[in-house]
């Protein structure tokens, strides 16, 4: 019978570190990684030279990214690997980092994501079946058929959609790891340039460069490396799926409803058990339809629970305190990695101006192109 | 004057179905589970995976119910080639869940104006695309009526 994370060795974060999401810039990758990873390892207070591992999350780098960089940290000669999958590149490299560490075969693995905005042709586009648009409708198209869907069955406003980026930056604001650090205004939010259907820009996520660093260890290197326990948040749960066919509804929100549904299985808990959570809201949508996919409430009521504030920072669940996806930003291969690192920083009570009090279980959600899924649920012991 | 050209012959053909034959039909295929998809390919079914002979040609009538519209404002593709105008924005995409089965996205035309409830009857069209002489047509979605 196959084993969840939960059934093997515990698993902990111990460390978090970034190079701030921006613009795309002049800066080299490699000067967006190693701050990120030396910031980590700060963090833990572990070096470089404890390290047994590298998991490399990146989309849009090119192929072989890791060395190149990771050698400037001094060539220890230990594995590493780079992870792609789409938007959840930096999610797949946390969990193949927990399995590593839980099934005992490292007791320090480091997880980094990097990139930068570059043109790399998606493979679906190379498959040799073509469709009728599929040069017409890339993803704020996607999430603007979902929106109009959702609009029309739940009888919700455009402007309601908004409140979402509304909330999103007001908490990027407090975030300087943020690619959008700016208070908005709904007014501003709806008043910006019409991307597509009700979607205006400040709604959907800026793609930008980045890095976000989390090092995950086994009880064994607590110990031994003399890491504070007060510092270690435990991952209990990893989930992870892809589209199946015979699924009701966007697919996005059914694998979203699946995944989360067995990661709180396995972390044995119910969604309103959560404290705070990091969702994968590229568009303003997509929180609606993932807070309702999960269960924390019916479809269709999510916008009330927003409008009473019931998702701020201090509220019923914190969502996305970082800023999401919408203020954060979305460098893909950064992103799931540092969702894991603000639900560290939120879990030890270190967030700073964002912190939600007294947070002991968060989520963390992430959608990739394919569409993929996954899910892990982080405690403080 | 030369005969019309389809600018993506394998998805669709300008004769409709016997069900509906005065609008294009769509080029889908079913499986010998029963599955019906879009576009036709051989590869292998999305449910059961039964490859080859097993999925077979199916013409889809061009007939659907709408479930969803965005009107696009921001677009940056450029058209497959030189001869076929590129999509000048705004343009409107929207979700079409055909009388067969699957669901398709494409443009959609002759909605200017028009209420687009979910539920609207739906129909495929051929409309001009090219840039020069030559008839080229591709297909898009007008409300029925």
């Amino acid at each position: 019978m196959a084993k969840t994370l939960k059934d093997l060795r515990p698993v902990y974060v111990v460390g978090a570190g970034w190079h701030r999401y921006q613009p795309l810039s002049e800066t080299p990758y490699v000067m967006l990684g190693l701050p990120a990873i030396r910031g980590a390892l700060a963090d833990a207070g572990i070096a470089w030279t404890d390290v047994e591992s590298t998991y490399f999350g990146t989309g849009l780098l090119g192929m072989a990214a890791g060395r190149a960089m990771l050698k400037h940290l001094g060539a220890t000669g230990r594995p590493l690997v780079h992870i792609e999958n789409a938007s959840a590149s930096g999610s797949a490299a946390f969990r193949h980092a927990c399995i590593e560490i839980a099934a005992g075969i490292a007791d320090v693995s480091l997880v980094i994501g990097v990139d930068k905005p570059g043109v790399v042709q998606r493979a679906f586009t190379k498959t040799g079946i073509s469709n009728l648009a599929d040069d017409a409708i890339v993803p704020f198209t996607h999430f603007a058929l979902l929106t109009n869907e959702y609009a029309n069955k739940h009888g919700v406003a455009p402007e309601d959609v908004a409140l979402v980026a509304v909330k999103n930056h007001r908490n990027g604001a407090l975030n300087p790891h943020a690619h959008r650090q700016q208070v908005r205004t709904l007014e501003e939010i709806l008043g910006g340039r019409p991307v597509s259907g009700t979607l205006t820009a400040l709604q959907c996520c800026p793609v930008g460069e980045g890095a976000a660093a989390v090092i995950v260890v086994s009880e064994d290197a607590i110990k031994r490396l003399g890491i504070d326990p007060a510092h270690a948040v435990r991952v209990t749960a990893s989930a992870a799926s892809s589209e199946r066919a015979g699924a009701v509804g966007a697919a996005d929100a059914s694998i979203t409803k699946d995944t989360i549904a067995e990661a709180l299985a396995q972390a044995q808990i119910g969604p309103r058990q959560i404290d705070v959570m990091e969702l994968h809201d590229a568009f303003t949508i997509e929180e609606l339809q993932y807070v309702e996919a999960m269960g924390i409430c019916k479809p269709g009521e999510a916008i009330h629970l927003l409008k009473e504030g019931a998702f701020d920072i201090g509220g019923q669940c914190a969502v996305s305190p970082s800023g999401g996806l919408i203020a954060m930003g979305h460098p893909i291969g950064p992103t799931g990695v540092g969702q894991i690192g603000e639900l560290a920083l939120q879990l030890r009570g270190d967030a700073g101006p964002r912190q939600h009090k007294g947070a002991k279980v968060g989520l963390a959600h992430m959608v990739g192109l394919g569409a993929v899924c996954y899910v892990h649920v982080l405690q403080r012991p | 004057m030369s005969p019309s050209e389809l600018l993506k012959p394998t998805l669709y053909a300008a004769e409709g179905t016997a069900a509906v034959p005065d609008h294009p039909a769509l080029h889908g295929g079913k499986c010998t589970c029963g599955h019906v998809f879009f576009p036709m390919q051989t590869y292998g079914c999305e449910v059961c995976g039964r490859n080859g002979d097993a999925l077979q040609p199916l013409r889809l009538s061009g007939r659907g119910k709408l479930i969803a519209t965005a009107t696009v404002h921001i677009h940056a593709g450029k058209p497959p080639k030189p001869e076929v105008k590129p999509h000048e924005v705004p343009f409107t995409i929207g979700s079409i869940a055909l009388e067969d089965g699957p669901t398709v996205r494409t443009l959609l035309v002759g909605v200017a104006g028009k209420a687009l409830k979910p539920g609207t009857a739906m129909v495929a069209t051929l409309v001009p695309v090219g840039t020069g002489a030559a008839s080229i047509l591709d297909l898009r979605f007008t409300p029925a009526s």
